[in-house]
C-alpha cells in the first residue's frame, strides 16, 4: 500500500510514447521551412526604420551548465501490461531513480544520469511474482532537443497544477477571484496562456492573460430560458443554432468538449456499453461514476465528435447530458450585444502597463511558492523573472495619395478619416442610375440619406442622378419583387434602407443581387441613419463605400515592385448550414494595387479546399493578363485563416498545387512564388518603452529576432492602432519563396498593404486582400451560400 | 481442501469490481447509511477513497493521513474544487485536508470526527506502531464509528503466487481468529461494539475460508465527548498539512451573496425586458415581423407565470418604468423560487444586496435603466 503509483497527470495526458499523428501540434513544431529558402540562411532581418525599445510577453528559461535529460528506455521481464503496475514496479526502486522523474510507463525521464547504461533490477509484485526491470539510457537530450521541450511543457503544467490553477481547454485560470457579471449571468475567470519553446536565441516561455467566459447556468438551464422564448416548432432548430459549435464543460470531471450535435431522440435513460462489455443507462452511470444526479429524464443529450484519445477511449462521439454541462465562451448573439461586449472589456481589455503586470504575476506565482520551486530545482530549471527586452523597428509611414494630391496621416493614430473627407478620389463611379428602396415609416432616413449623398458626393468627384425611390412593405418577398421590376442593365447600385438587423431579409437582398441578379448593393439600417449629429459622417462613409463596391478607387500609397500579383485567402467556417467552408480569394489587377478580382471555393465537409483555390488562382490570372496584356512575374500570397497546428499540411499539399497550377498557365511561364502565413491570433504582446512606462507600439513596428523562431522565415509587424487595451501583432511566416525579395522589402510590402483597406480609412491589422478575402467568405458563408456570380468578380461587392 | 482443488482454484481467482474497488465501496455505502459529517481515511495513500467520499453530500469535513507525502501528493489535486463547483456553489460547505504523519501519533487535528477508516493499514504497520494503535485511533480520536480492513490469511492459499504475504511491505497477515481476538480486545479496552464481515467472497465449496478482506466495524457504545473533554485532551500539533481545499460554499457569505446578487440582477432583468417588450408591441404600430412578435409573446405565458409558481402577482408588485427607469419590486423578486431558497427570509434578502444592487429611494424596488438593449 505505500508503494505510490509516481505518475504525473500531466504525463499520461501527453504521454511521449506515442506522439503521432493523431495529437494536433498546437505549435507546429519541426515544420522547417527556412532551410529551403537560400537568401534568407544567413540573416531574415530586414534594416530600414528606426530602434524602439520592446518589452515582450517572454521569460527565458535557463538550465544549470551542462544540463540534460537523460531518457531510458523500462522493460519488464515478464511483460507487465498495466501502466499502473508498471510504475508501481519501478518505484519500488526510488532509492535508485531518485524522486525527480517523469514516466508514462516505458519511457523513463531522470534529471541525473544512473550508473550504469544498462540497469537491471527486480522487484516483487503484489502476487508475489519476481519481475526483472531492464532500465536502458537511450539518450541524452541537450536542452534544446525537442523532446525536452515538449517535456518542459509537461513540467510547466505541473508546476501550473500545483499552484492550484484550473485547467480548461489549453489555458489555465485562477477561480478564487472571478469577475461576475450577474446581469448576463457570466463569470470571468482571469488566467495564463502559455507554452515554452524554442525561439530564435533562447527557450522561453511565451505567456499573457487570458480571459475565461464561464456562465452559472447549464446547457439544460440555457434551453429553458430558449424554450420559452421561441415557439415550439423552431425550438429545435434555435436550440441548434445557439448550441452548436460552443464549447461546454463538465460538471464532474472539468473536460471540455465541443458540442457537435443534439440528439433529440435520446435521453438520459438511454444506455451504452461501457468498456467492459456490460450495459448502462447515463443516469446509473453518472450516480455511480461521479455521484451526479440527473433530474431531468427527458432532456435530449448533446454530442461531441473527439478528435482526441481520451485515456484508452478510440475517437469517437461523446455523448454529454445537458444538465451536467456548463456552457463557457460566448455565443454569436452575445458577441453581437454590444452592451455586454463593452461591460466585458471594462475587465478584460488591459491597457499595456496593467497587462504587464499581469503576465508578471505568473512568474510571481512560480517563484513564490515553495513547491513549484523544489520542482524546478530539481529538473536543475528556472526562469528569468523579468520580461525579455529588445529591439525592434518603426518602418517609416507611408504617404496616401488620391487623385492629383497626396498627404502624410497620423502616424501614432494610423488613420486618415479627415484627411481623405472632401478630396476627389481616384476613380469615382458615377450615381447615375441608381435605386433607394425603403419602407413607409423609413422614407425620412431614406430621403436624409439622399439630401446627405447629394452634399457630400461632389467634393470627391461623383456625379450623381436623383434615385429612383421606391417605397415597399417591410416584407422580403416585397423587396425581392421591387428589385426586380426595377433593376435594369442601366443600374449602377441598389440601395436598401432596413428597418432592423434582421438577418433573413438581408441575406435574401444580398444573395438576390450577388448570384441571380448581379449588380453592387448597399444596405443601410434606418437607425444608423437617424441620428442628425452623425448623419453627415455615416453618408460619407456609404458614399465611399458605395463608390468601391461600383468599382472605383478611393486612395494608393507608392508600390514599387512591378509586375506583381498580390493574392489574399482567407476561410470562414459555417458550422450551423452543412458544415462548409468557404474559402474567400482575393487577387490585384493593376500597380497600383487599387482594384481587386476575387472568387471564392465553397467546399464541403472531407473536400480539400485547394482545390478549388486552383481554379481562383488560374482564373485570377486569366484575369490579370486581361487588364495588363501580360502575366505578372511575381505572385504572393498572403495566406490567412490557417489554424494552429496546420502549417504542415500547408507546406506539402497546398504550395505544391499553387506551383502546378502556375506550370499549367504555359510552358515557359515559371513567376516567382511566395506565400506569406497570416496569422492574427498569437500569444505574443509587445510593450513600448517610452520614458518609465510600457504604450503600445505605433503602427509600423517590425519585431524579426529574438522572438521568432530559427526554423521560420517569419516576422511580426503591428499594423493598427487602438484606441484601448494592448495592440495584438499580426505573425507573418514566409513558408515559401522564391522571390530573392530582401526580408526588408517584404515587410514594407506587407505593410504598405494594410493600408489599402477601403472600408476604413486608416491602418488595418492586416494586409488589405486578406481582409478582402475575410468579407468575401464571411458574406457567402453567412448569407449567400454560393459562389457569387463571376460578373461581380473585378468589383468589391463584398464591402 | 486437497491439493488439486487448489490449484484449480489458483488460476480462476478474479474479483469483479477489483476487491479495492469493493472496499471503497463497502465504506460509500456505509457513509451513505450512516451519513457522518466528518471523514477520516487513515493511511489515505494515493486519495482515491477521499476522492470518491467528496461526493457525498453529508460529508463536510474529509481528511486524509499517511506516512508518505510524495504517495500523497501525486494525485493530491483531485481532490481540488473543480470549475463546475465554483460556478455553481453547493448547499454544504467542505474541505479536504492532507497530514503527513503517523497513527502512531496523536494530533488534535484528528479530534472529533464521526467515522474513522483504516482500509489495507494496519498491516503495514510494525510492532510498535500496533501497540500504540488502538490508544490514538481509539482512545484519542475516539469517533463515532471505526472501520478497519485487513487481509485474511486464510484466502492467502488460493491467491495465485502468493508465498508468505499478500505484500513485500505486510509485516503481518491474520487469519480469522486472530484479527477478531484482536478487534474484541481493543472494542472491550475501548467501549466499542465490533461487527465483522468482509469483502471478496470465496469461490463456491471454498465458503469456509472466509472473505479475501476482512473488515471490522466498531461502533463507540458511549455518547459524543463534550467539547470539554475534548480540550482536555489536546496534545502538540505533530501532523504536517501538505494539501487543503476548501469547497466553495453557499454556507459561506461570499459566494452566498454572489449568488444572491447574479440571481437578483438577472430575474430584475428578465422582468425588465417582459414589460419593456409589452410596452413596446402595445406601442407599435407597424406588424411588420408576425412570427417574430408571435414568438416574444411566448415566455408571458409560460415562463414568467411558471417560474412563479402558484403565486399571484398583486398589481402594486408589477414592474413599472418611470422617467426612463424601470422598477422592479423586491418583493416580486424575493417571490421567484430561485431566489427565495437562497435566501430564505426577504430580510437576508435585502441584507445581501445591500450596496451591491441599485435599488430605489425606499429600497422596495430594483431600478435598472430603461434604454433597449437593442438600441
Amino acid at each position: 500500500k505505500t508503494i505510490g503509483l509516481q505518475i504525473s497527470a500531466g504525463f499520461q495526458e501527453l504521454s511521449l510514447a506515442d506522439r503521432g499523428g493523431r495529437r494536433r501540434d498546437f505549435h507546429d513544431l519541426g515544420v522547417n521551412t527556412r532551410q529551403a529558402i537560400e537568401h534568407v540562411q544567413e540573416s531574415k532581418t530586414g534594416s530600414s526604420g528606426t530602434v524602439i525599445k520592446l518589452t515582450a510577453n517572454y521569460f527565458r528559461l535557463t538550465s544549470r551548465p551542462q544540463w540534460a535529460l537523460y531518457q531510458y528506455h523500462v522493460g519488464y521481464s515478464p511483460e507487465m501490461e498495466a501502466r499502473r503496475l508498471r510504475s508501481a514496479l519501478l518505484f519500488q526502486h526510488v532509492e535508485l531513480i531518485g524522486k525527480t522523474h517523469a514516466f508514462d510507463g516505458s519511457i523513463l525521464f531522470l534529471p541525473k544520469k544512473l550508473g550504469n547504461k544498462v540497469t537491471e533490477v527486480f522487484s516483487r509484485t503484489r502476487n508475489g511474482e519476481d519481475v526483472k526491470i531492464t532500465i536502458t539510457l537511450t539518450n541524452e537530450l541537450p536542452p534544446t532537443s525537442p523532446t525536452c521541450l515538449q517535456f518542459y511543457n509537461i513540467i510547466f503544467r505541473r508546476l501550473l497544477k500545483m499552484l492550484n490553477l484550473q485547467q480548461i481547454g489549453r489555458n489555465y485560470y485562477n477561480p478564487s477571484d472571478p469577475i461576475n457579471m450577474p446581469s448576463h449571468r457570466l463569470m470571468v475567470w482571469p488566467g495564463f496562456t502559455s507554452s515554452i519553446l524554442q525561439y530564435e536565441e533562447n527557450i522561453m516561455l511565451c505567456t499573457d492573460v487570458s480571459y475565461k467566459v464561464l456562465r452559472s447556468d447549464t446547457v439544460l438551464d440555457f434551453m429553458y430560458s430558449l424554450y420559452y422564448q421561441v415557439e415550439e416548432q423552431r425550438f429545435r432548430d434555435v436550440c441548434a443554432k445557439e448550441l452548436i459549435g460552443l464549447i461546454v464543460l463538465t460538471k464532474y470531471n472539468n473536460r471540455t468538449y465541443r458540442i457537435d450535435d443534439i440528439d433529440w431522440d435520446a435521453n438520459p435513460q438511454c444506455t451504452f456499453r461501457k468498456a467492459d462489455g456490460s450495459e448502462i443507462s447515463y443516469v446509473d452511470y453518472y450516480k455511480n461514476q461521479y455521484n451526479q444526479e440527473i433530474t431531468d429524464l427527458n432532456q435530449p443529450v448533446l454530442v461531441s465528435q473527439s478528435k482526441r484519445r481520451r485515456g484508452n477511449l478510440m475517437p469517437g462521439p461523446v455523448v454529454l447530458i445537458p444538465e451536467l454541462c456548463f456552457l463557457t465562451g460566448l455565443t454569436e448573439k452575445m458577441r453581437n450585444d454590444f452592451n455586454m461586449m463593452k461591460d466585458l472589456s471594462v475587465h478584460t481589455r488591459l491597457p499595456p502597463e496593467q497587462r504587464q503586470c499581469e503576465i508578471r504575476r505568473i512568474i510571481d506565482y512560480i517563484q513564490k511558492d515553495d513547491n513549484v520551486q523544489k520542482e524546478l530545482r530539481d529538473w536543475g530549471l528556472s526562469f528569468d523573472s523579468n520580461l525579455l527586452s529588445f529591439k525592434g523597428r518603426v518602418v517609416q509611414g507611408e504617404k496616401i495619395f488620391q487623385a492629383g494630391s497626396m498627404f502624410d496621416y497620423n502616424a501614432q493614430f494610423g488613420d486618415w478619416s479627415k484627411e481623405v473627407r472632401g478630396a476627389p478620389l481616384i476613380c469615382a463611379k458615377p450615381l447615375d442610375n441608381w435605386l433607394l428602396i425603403y419602407t413607409r415609416r423609413n422614407y425620412d432616413a431614406a430621403n436624409t440619406l439622399l439630401q446627405n449623398l447629394f452634399k457630400v458626393t461632389p467634393a470627391m468627384g461623383i456625379r450623381i442622378n436623383k434615385a429612383t425611390m421606391i417605397e415597399v412593405d417591410d416584407r422580403t418577398e416585397a423587396y425581392l419583387r421591387v428589385l426586380q421590376q426595377n433593376i435594369t442593365p442601366d443600374t449602377n447600385i441598389a440601395v436598401c434602407v432596413l428597418s432592423s438587423s434582421r438577418k433573413d431579409k438581408y441575406d435574401a437582398i444580398k444573395k438576390y443581387l450577388c448570384t441571380d441578379c448581379p449588380i453592387p448593393s448597399q444596405c443601410v439600417l434606418a437607425r444608423t441613419l437617424s441620428k442628425p449629429q452623425t448623419a453627415m459622417a455615416v453618408s460619407t462613409k456609404i458614399a465611399l463605400q458605395m463608390n468601391c463596391k461600383m468599382g472605383g478607387e478611393l486612395w494608393s500609397v507608392e508600390i514599387p515592385l512591378k509586375q506583381v500579383m498580390i493574392v489574399g485567402i482567407d476561410c470562414y467556417h459555417d458550422t450551423l448550414a452543412g458544415k462548409q467552408s468557404i474559402a474567400g480569394f482575393v487577387a490585384s489587377l493593376n500597380q497600383t494595387m487599387t482594384r481587386w478580382f476575387s472568387r471564392c471555393a465553397v467546399q464541403s465537409r472531407g473536400q480539400e479546399l485547394v482545390d478549388g483555390l486552383k481554379v481562383c488562382l488560374q482564373t485570377a490570372l486569366r484575369e490579370w493578363f486581361k487588364w495588363n496584356k501580360y502575366l505578372p512575374s511575381r505572385i504572393i500570397v498572403y495566406r490567412d485563416g490557417v489554424g494552429d497546428g496546420q502549417l504542415n499540411t500547408l507546406v506539402n499539399y497546398e504550395v505544391p498545387q499553387f506551383l502546378d497550377c502556375l506550370k499549367s498557365i504555359g510552358k515557359d511561364y515559371s513567376p516567382r512564388l511566395t506565400v506569406i502565413v497570416v496569422k492574427k491570433r498569437v500569444n505574443a504582446r509587445f510593450f513600448a518603452q517610452c520614458g518609465g512606462t510600457l504604450k503600445n507600439p505605433p503602427p509600423g513596428t517590425v519585431v524579426d529576432a529574438e522572438v521568432t523562431r530559427p526554423e521560420w522565415y517569419d516576422f511580426f509587424i503591428v499594423s493598427q492602432a487602438v484606441k484601448s487595451g494592448c495592440v495584438a501583432p499580426t505573425h507573418y511566416n514566409v513558408i515559401y519563396d522564391t522571390s530573392k525579395l530582401k526580408p526588408d522589402h517584404v515587410q514594407r510590402l506587407t505593410y504598405k498593404l494594410c493600408h489599402m483597406y477601403y472600408n476604413w480609412s486608416g491602418l488595418i491589422r492586416v494586409p488589405a486582400p486578406c481582409q478582402y478575402a475575410h468579407k468575401l467568405a464571411f458574406l457567402v458563408g453567412q448569407s449567400i451560400h454560393k459562389e457569387p456570380n463571376l460578373v461581380l468578380s473585378d468589383k468589391l461587392y463584398y464591402l | 481442501m486437497d491439493k488439486n482443488s487448489q490449484e484449480q482454484f489458483t488460476g480462476t481467482i478474479k474479483f469483479t469490481p477489483p476487491l479495492y474497488k469493493q472496499r471503497y465501496c463497502f465504506i460509500k455505502d456505509l457513509v451513505g447509511k450512516y451519513k457522518p459529517k466528518k471523514v477520516a481515511d487513515l493511511g489515505c495513500a494515493d486519495c482515491t477513497l477521499l476522492w470518491m467520499l467528496k461526493s457525498c453530500s453529508c460529508i463536510e469535513v474529509l481528511a486524509g493521513l499517511d506516512t508518505c507525502a510524495s504517495v500523497m501528493k501525486e494525485k493530491m489535486h483531485r481532490l481540488s474544487p473543480l470549475p463546475g463547483d465554483y460556478l455553481q456553489p453547493d448547499d454544504r460547505s467542505l474541505t479536504v485536508t492532507l497530514y503527513h504523519g503517523s497513527v502512531a501519533h496523536k494530533d488534535p487535528c484528528m479530534l472529533g470526527f464521526d467515522l474513522v477508516t483504516c482500509i489495507e493499514l494496519i498491516e503495514h504497520l510494525e510492532e510498535l506502531e500496533l501497540k500504540k494503535f488502538p490508544e490514538v485511533v481509539f482512545g484519542f480520536m475516539a469517533p463515532t464509528i471505526v472501520v478497519i480492513s485487513t487481509p485474511n490469511s486464510e484466502f492467502n492459499p488460493l491467491l495465485p503466487g502468493v508465498m508468505l504475504f499478500r505484500h513485500p511491505d505486510h509485516k503481518f497477515e491474520w487469519n480469522r481468529a486472530q484479527f477478531q481476538s484482536w478487534a474484541l480486545e481493543t472494542a472491550r479496552r475501548y467501549d466499542y461494539s465490533v461487527e465483522f464481515t468482509g469483502v471478496g467472497h470465496p469461490p463456491s465449496g471454498m465458503e469456509n475460508v472466509g472473505f479475501c478482506t476482512q473488515i471490522g466495524v466498531f461502533f463507540r457504545k458511549y455518547p459524543q465527548t463534550s467539547e470539554s473533554a475534548q480540550s482536555e485532551k489536546s496534545t502538540e500539533v505533530v501532523y504536517k498539512m501538505v494539501f487543503k481545499a476548501v469547497y466553495p460554499s453557499l454556507k459561506d457569505e461570499k459566494y452566498l451573496q454572489s449568488a444572491v446578487v447574479s440571481e437578483v440582477i438577472f430575474t430584475a432583468q428578465m422582468m425588465k425586458r417582459r414589460l419593456l417588450d409589452r410596452l413596446m408591441s402595445e406601442h407599435e404600430e407597424y406588424n411588420d415581423d408576425p412570427p417574430e412578435r408571435k414568438s416574444k409573446f411566448q415566455p408571458s405565458v409560460n415562463c414568467f407565470s411558471e417560474d412563479l409558481g402558484k403565486l399571484v402577482v398583486e398589481k402594486s408588485l408589477e414592474p413599472f418604468v418611470q422617467e426612463n427607469v424601470v422598477y422592479v419590486p423586491l418583493r416580486t423578486i424575493f417571490s421567484f423560487p430561485k431566489v427565495n431558497r437562497l435566501c430564505g427570509t426577504f430580510e437576508k434578502l435585502c441584507k445581501l444586496i445591500a450596496g451591491k444592487v441599485t435599488l430605489s429611494s425606499d429600497g422596495s424596488a430594483v431600478m435598472l435603466d430603461a434604454e433597449h438593449e437593442n438600441e
